[in-house]
């Protein structure tokens, strides 16, 4: 049984399939990219996985239990965890508040704890603090604490989305375009970082990205959506060969274009 | 009685439409709904009684009424344009959140209310008679005559609005604000006067029907506080819609009457707030069916 | 003397009613136009237990904040997964609707005309140790998982679920704490004025501690008691200009919404970290 199995995905906008038939999975510690061109459907894909739209039709299987029909939150504390496209953090927030956030849903305390200042809701403040700067560490962004996300240049906000991701204690990690916007070098210091987050915590990476070099060099199986439908699969050498994929990227060879 | 209370209640609908037809219209522009409008309303319904103080010795009935009218209006789109300027502009030139819009926009409509309350120190005032006859008989009910000023007028208003927004550039201009008020730059339009002739269309409207809830009940300054029908109408429309708000203020007008009759005036807030309530659990797109998704 | 103390009571009895505000718009991001029903419902539930049923005045209270966190119940279940703007909607017909039921129940609450001859049990203590109290609620809610996720739904509610928070049921929450301190400032009101008539709480009432809440700072703390400070002295400072004191009031919120739109605090609170913050930077500055 694999961690996570995606079965028939299938949604439409309107008259526009968004995803066809899309099935696709992923192993404890795989890292599996998807690619495509845009408005292929590969964030309408992750939006779909983690409930931010119902499904048309599909199933969506990790270990083995259901998650389509559930709710975004309940979704998440399954094991789902996600980074945004167009960076999302929480503007009110600190750095750190920003990551002890997503860990907040676990905390098991409630207001008459909070009240009385009990010590459920002491240890729990601690220990959610405390984890919340491990994961900024990790990232490497400890010394940004109190800062505010927007004071950060675009390439730690990145970072911090990541952490904020990590702290939801994810089985499966959904990467959407993490490496855009990075210059060369941060790029390639991202994918030291991903690789070394997969090592410590054995999860499974999903990510969206056009920077091949993060798909070539991280993963392992890749699938490539075109219209929402799945163009080809298979290992980076095979996607590479693999011509109607460069036609889907670049056009056919003897089209003037160049990206 | 069952065609009584629905004539009544589509005029008295009308009216809200009036109001709601001015949410909707700047919703679409600056994302917010513009309570400032029941300052307006205020205003203009003590403008137009002024007026027609003036001019009563001169003319008569429906001259009068028509001068008095186009008084409340031409206020209205003044002090609209005032409040623009006051409460909006610099928030437009800041990109500020919609929220501060609303807020600012409260803020105005309070400040409006209480320069009404000094002029007219409380006191309550009353329009006098326009017509002759208040009632003539229509489908075997008599029907006021006021009221069926009220449905034509606010009728030809709303067709004048339609016809401004799809036949005229400027209407062209408010519509393509609806997604973006600062690209209507891109087609050769300054965003500042569209979004002025917006808020003046807006409260010409409201300055009619300031007239025509002034003529409903007597003249208080708190009579803008109906700015809130409005609200509601609009809300319920669909946020923007301008179709969707007119539907939306018939509707809370024939509601409000029916349960007027049946539990009272007292208890008819509490009932359409219960009906208010079911409709938004099962059709929480509101009547016009705009959804909004959100995009990850 | 007198005068001095009953602005001090008022502002205090505003303040735990604009504090639930602060919850609601000011943590959280939505609009209630309704919030001062609660405090109606606060105010005559205690009063009429104790004028018409004798009930101890404990008891009371503790019934009447019960059922201002029911009405927030009844009133939040169906709207929390409602849009945004539809949350404003229906807080301000239910308070409307509440100010009706008040009116139409006149054999209980005097209808219109109000309720008179309530015990007058708020002194200055009284209201002091509540604000101390209420206040410290507030601050540790803010300061804790709830404060932060209302924080990050009312920034991204979207991103927010996918931390895994329930929005739904942290909305619900918000909104039954917010009652319980409206329906406080309510008893507290009807126990100093002895008097309640449903006129007092309208939507406007509503709207002005949103404007409080604002003027304060987007999501300060300390703002939002500065603002109420301010805002309901500042009236009784104008005394001098009688009749236009609402009229400056306006325009002042109106300037500062307009030329200091994130308010007089911003996002900035008043704390030890702060404060040293503060210090330091003034001792650096002779350097």
């Amino acid at each position: 049984m694999s961690l996570l199995e995606v079965r028939n995905l299938t949604k439409s906008f309107g008259g526009v399939r968004a995803v066809d038939d899309f099935s696709f999975g992923a192993e404890q510690g795989e890292i599996v990219g998807i690619i495509g061109p845009n408005g292929a459907g590969k964030t309408t894909a992750f939006n779909l996985i983690t409930g931010v739209y119902p499904l048309d039709r599909g199933s969506i299987l990790l270990e083995g239990k259901e998650l389509a029909g559930k709710e975004q939150f309940e979704i998440t504390r399954s094991g789902i965890g996600r980074t945004f496209q167009n960076i999302r953090l929480f503007k009110g927030l600190s750095v750190l508040e920003n990551v002890m956030t997503a860990a907040d849903p676990y905390s098991p305390y409630g207001l008459f704890s909070l009240f009385t200042l009990g010590a459920a809701f002491r240890r729990r403040e601690r220990e959610v603090r405390a984890a919340a700067m491990e994961y900024l560490a990790l990232v490497g962004l400890e010394k940004y604490a109190d800062e505010k996300p927007s004071n950060l240049p675009y390439g730690l906000q990145r970072k911090l989305e990541i952490a904020r991701a990590l702290a939801t204690g994810p089985k499966v990690l959904l990467l959407d375009e993490p490496a855009a916007g990075l210059n060369p070098s941060e790029v390639r210091e991202f994918i030291g970082l991903v690789g070394e987050l997969r090592e410590r915590f054995g999860f499974a990476v999903l990510v969206i990205e056009h920077r091949m070099e993060v798909i070539m060099t991280l993963c392992s199986r890749i699938y490539v959506l075109n219209f929402g439908k799945l163009l080809a699969s298979g290992t980076p050498a095979e996607i590479r060969a693999n011509h109607e994929v460069t036609e889907a990227y670049i056009g056919k060879e003897d089209a003037s274009c160049s990206v | 009685m069952l065609v009584q209370n629905i004539l009544n209640g589509i005029s008295l609908g009308s009216v809200y439409a009036l109001i709601a037809v001015g949410f909707a219209l700047i919703f679409n522009v600056l994302k917010f709904s513009n309570f400032s409008q029941g300052g307006v309303m205020t205003v203009t319904a003590y403008a137009g009684y002024v007026a027609s103080r003036y001019l009563s010795d001169r003319l008569d009935s429906l001259v009068l009424f028509a001068a008095v009218l186009a008084a409340a209006a031409v206020s209205g789109a003044v002090i609209a344009a005032a409040v623009e300027r006051l409460a909006f502009r610099r928030l437009r030139r800041t990109k500020s959140e919609p929220v501060y819009y609303f807020i600012s926009s409260i803020t105005m409509g309070i400040l409006l209310e209480n320069l009404i309350t000094i002029y007219a120190s409380s006191n309550f005032y009353s329009y006098p008679r326009f017509f002759a006859t208040s009632a003539v008989p229509l489908f075997g009910v008599n029907v006021a005559v006021t009221d069926m000023m009220m449905f034509a007028l606010s009728i030809a208003a709303l067709l004048a609005l339609l016809f401004i927004l799809h036949r005229t550039k400027i209407g062209l201009g408010i519509r393509a604000a609806c997604f973006d008020v600062n690209t209507v730059q891109l087609m050769g339009m300054n965003p500042d006067f569209l979004v002025t002739t917006a808020l003046m269309i807006s409260g010409a409207l409201g300055g009619v029907s300031g007239v025509f809830l002034g003529m409903n009940y007597t003249l208080y300054p708190q009579l803008g506080q109906m700015v809130v029908k409005g609200f509601v109408a609009s809300v319920l429309g669909g946020l923007g819609s301008i179709h969707g708000a007119v539907i939306g203020a018939v509707l809370l007008g024939i509601l409000e009457i029916f349960f007027i009759s049946w539990v009272g005036a007292g208890w008819a807030p509490v009932f359409v707030f219960i009906v208010m309530l079911a409709f938004l659990l099962v059709r929480p797109r509101g009547i016009a069916g705009i959804i909004v998704q959100e995009k990850a | 003397m007198d005068y001095f103390v009953s602005t001090v009571i008022f502002t205090g009895i505003a303040l735990i009613g604009v504090l639930g505000v602060y919850l609601i718009t000011g943590l959280t991001g939505l609009f209630s136009l309704g919030q001062a029903a609660f405090m109606a419902i606060g105010g005559y539930v205690s009063a009429v237990l104790i004028r018409n049923y004798n009930v101890p005045v404990v008891p009371a209270v503790a019934l009447a904040i019960v059922a201002a966190m029911l009405a927030a119940l009844l009133v939040g279940l169906p709207t929390v997964r409602l849009r945004r703007d539809y949350i404003s909607l229906v807080t301000l017909g239910f308070g409307e609707a509440i100010v009706a039921l008040l009116n139409n129940s006149a054999n209980i609450t005097g209808g219109a005309m109000g309720i008179s001859g309530i015990p007058q049990l708020t002194t200055l203590p009284v209201v002091l140790v509540s604000v101390v109290v209420c206040l410290a609620l507030v601050i540790l809610y803010k300061n804790s998982k709830y404060g932060r996720q209302c924080l990050a739904l009312r920034s991204d509610e979207l991103a927010a679920k996918s931390m895994g928070i329930d929005v739904y049921r942290l909305k619900l929450i918000t909104f039954l704490f917010a009652g319980a301190l409206t329906g406080y400032s309510g008893v507290l009101f009807g126990f100093y004025t002895t008097y309640l008539e449903p006129a007092a709480f309208n939507w406007i009432i509503s709207a002005e501690w949103t404007i409080i809440v604002f003027v304060g700072g987007v999501n300060s703390l300390t703002g939002t008691v500065l603002a109420t400070i301010l805002l309901t002295w500042l009236p009784e400072f104008l005394r001098f200009a009688s009749e236009w004191r609402v009229a400056i009031y306006c325009v002042i919120v109106l300037l500062i919404v307009n030329y200091r739109t994130a308010g007089i605090m911003g996002e900035r609170e008043l704390s030890p970290k702060t404060l040293r913050r503060l210090l330091g930077r003034t001792k650096e500055a002779p350097r």
